[in-house]
């Protein structure tokens, strides 16, 4: 407890945005502290599917951020030891109804507009891309720039080549409170001892609330608890991944793709399904608000379960080996919170990217390397500024 | 002839064994998984019904052979012999462990859930200088103990067993999670290098015990190895999580109306 630690950063939470922060702050020659309450992928990003769905972005500053992002990928990606699996396979969003496959091509209209490429496919054309799709299928959104990726490779890659440059990660480290004199940002308190820091990201995920009190800021993240399912490894079987149109209303918050059941909308319910390399089918996925529990429930397990079969028919013959629940740091408009808090200087924020977070995570890594060291970013990033919501 | 599964098999392989070794299949798991069958010369393993069965046992047609049992990746079939008399039988089980069991040496023979049931010397080891084959055992205990003799341990070692923390030597490697594929070797070097504080980390970097079997096999193992290898006084060693579906489940029945 009495050990004096200093660093010139220091980043709170050890999951996708803390890794990335922490991967550009390096490339910079900063010295940087990453402090983690338990592991590395302890939260949101070690219980998630490997979905990067540019599709499912909000057309403006959210989609926008998301090509800048995905633009940073392969660079990464070269630069890393670790393999994380990157997959640039495309995604399709499937319409059950003619009502929706409208509203898809409506959005598509917007979004290309927006520049990202997308396809409206009729049946015959989907059935060429997922031969085995269910018959009451009536077309797909195509975005061939949806990708997927393995979140927790991704992560522990980007962690490990900041500590190659010199990165300190300290795990099991609770930060219990943060002291700032004279409107800047002094000192972190954690169960390993103080740290001496004028530079504090906060990337806490579904924490941020709590470290958002250390420094009396309001902080509106909330945990969301998504579901998964998880099937025997099995050969390829699925080229790309797929989601319903409803995931898009659930996720999107878009009344006209919002699912017409009751308990389907009180679950969030929205069909997503991806085969990671290691052969298993990951199938989701809820959005429900239980606090900070983590439990799987045979409610949405059998809602998930059913909504699959209805979009692809052969799943039900798969076996279900495990399933897992993850707590998105939810933001009330879905959108990231980023940049600097007023009236505590050196604090800055990375956090609430809600279900983007893998997605988002090198563009939010690079923007957080700017702020921090030039006090400026390449991209405008006011729209996510924390006082949006007052 | 219809081939027999469960108690029937085993009250048959019981009568049998009293001529020589028989096979005795502790299978229960409908998977598709079928190398049992294929390793009987004999013909005396059949999947009746597809090769999500459990085996069934033409017992007549056994001749103890020991095919099936270094090879069943489930590590659920074992041989069991009488003939020696004496009301002593002889029992055949895969190991992979390469520690100090010797030929002549005394050990005990455990349950499916790793519990004591007798004393009993080895007779027999065959498959120790294979590296990554499967080891048989045969250990030699009261007969009454025969048909529920499913692995054996060192003395020395269940002795020490509440500090299980001693690190294994592993001199040969070995497939430690066979769902994943990943040896032994390999989980060691996860395991010094990634600096996990909790067991789910550790699963969830190194994939050990996230395959079909969910750790049933290598989860204790897993739980020790770590322990060894990453003492910390003040841990809390953190089990992982227990979620449904606790076995395998089709997904079809899992979306089923009555849940």
């Amino acid at each position: 407890m009495d050990d004096v630690l200093s660093s010139e950063v220091v980043i709170i939470g050890g999951g996708v945005i803390g890794a990335a922060a922490a991967y550009f702050l390096c490339k910079e020659g900063a010295e940087v502290m990453i402090v983690e309450a338990e592991d590395l992928t302890a939260g949101a990003s070690g219980a998630c599917d490997g979905f990067l769905s540019l599709q499912t972005k909000q057309i403006g500053s959210h989609l926008d951020l998301t090509l800048e992002s995905m633009a940073l990928l392969p660079g990464i990606i070269e630069d890393l030891d670790i393999d994380p699996e990157y997959n640039p396979c495309g995604g399709l969003m499937l319409a059950t109804n003619q009502d929706q496959l409208k509203e898809l091509k409506a959005r598509a209209k917007k979004v290309k507009a927006a520049g990202l490429e997308i396809e409206i496919l009729g049946t015959q054309e989907l059935k060429e891309m997922l031969p085995e799709v269910s018959k009451e299928i009536k077309g797909a959104a195509y975005c061939p720039s949806d990708a997927q990726i393995n979140p927790i490779a991704f992560t522990l890659g980007m962690a490990q080549k900041a500590q190659g440059m010199g990165a300190k990660i300290i795990k099991g480290c609770k930060v219990e409170n943060i002291v700032v004199t004279n409107n800047r940002v002094r000192e972190v308190h954690t169960t390993a001892g103080s740290i001496h820091s004028r530079r504090v990201i906060c990337a806490a995920g579904t924490g941020s609330n709590e470290i958002g009190k250390m420094i009396i800021v309001d902080i509106p993240v909330m945990p969301q608890k998504g579901q998964i399912l998880v099937t025997e490894a099995r050969e390829r079987m699925l080229d790309r991944i797929v989601s319903g149109a409803e995931y898009l209303g659930t996720k999107a918050n878009l009344d006209e793709l919002l699912p017409k059941d009751e308990d389907a909308i009180r679950l969030g319910l929205g069909f997503t399904a991806e085969q990671t390399v290691s052969g298993n089918i990951l199938i989701g996925s809820t959005r429900e608000f239980a606090g900070f529990d983590k439990e799987t429930t045979p409610e949405a397990m059998n809602a998930i379960a059913k909504n699959a079969i209805n979009y692809l028919p052969w799943i039900k013959n798969l076996d279900v080996i495990r399933s897992f629940a993850g707590l998105r740091p939810y933001s009330p408009d879905g959108l990231p919170i980023m940049g600097p808090v007023k009236g505590v200087k050196g604090f800055y924020m990375a956090t609430g990217h809600s279900g983007d977070g893998i997605c988002l995570a090198a563009i939010t890594g690079k923007l957080m390397s700017e702020l921090v060291l030039d006090g400026e970013t390449s991209i405008d990033i006011s729209p996510f500024s924390l006082y949006r919501f007052k | 002839m219809q081939g027999k599964t469960g108690s029937e098999s085993w009250q048959e392989v019981w009568d049998k064994s009293v001529n020589g070794p028989r096979a005795l299949i502790d299978c229960w798991q409908e998977i598709p998984c079928d190398p049992c069958q294929e390793a009987c010369a004999q013909g005396s393993i059949v999947l009746s019904s597809g090769i999500c069965a459990p085996p069934a046992l033409h017992a007549e047609k056994c001749n103890g052979c020991g095919k099936c049992v270094a090879i069943c990746p489930g590590m659920a079939i074992f041989l069991v012999d009488r003939s020696i008399g004496s009301g002593l039988a002889r029992v055949t089980v895969p190991y992979e462990m390469r520690d100090e069991i010797r030929l002549g040496g005394e050990a005990w023979a455990v349950d499916g859930e790793g519990n004591y049931l007798a004393e009993g010397r080895i007779t027999r080891v065959s498959g120790a200088g294979r590296p990554g084959r499967t080891m048989l055992l045969t250990i030699e205990v009261p007969e009454e103990w025969a048909l529920k003799v499913r692995g054996v341990r060192g003395r020395r070692k269940l002795l020490e067993e509440p500090e299980e923390v001693e690190a294994i030597e592993a001199v040969e490697d070995f497939a430690f999670c066979r769902c994943e594929e990943i040896d032994y070797s390999r989980l060691r070097e996860i395991i010094t290098q990634g600096e996990f504080r909790s067991l789910p980390a550790l699963r969830r970097f190194s994939r050990a015990g996230l395959g079909y079997c969910q750790g049933r096999f290598c989860q204790s193992i897993l739980r020790s190895q770590f322990l060894a290898d990453c003492p910390e006084e003040d841990r809390e060693v953190e089990s992982f999580r227990v979620r449904a579906p606790v076995r395998p489940v089709k997904l079809s029945r899992l979306g089923g109306e009555d849940g």
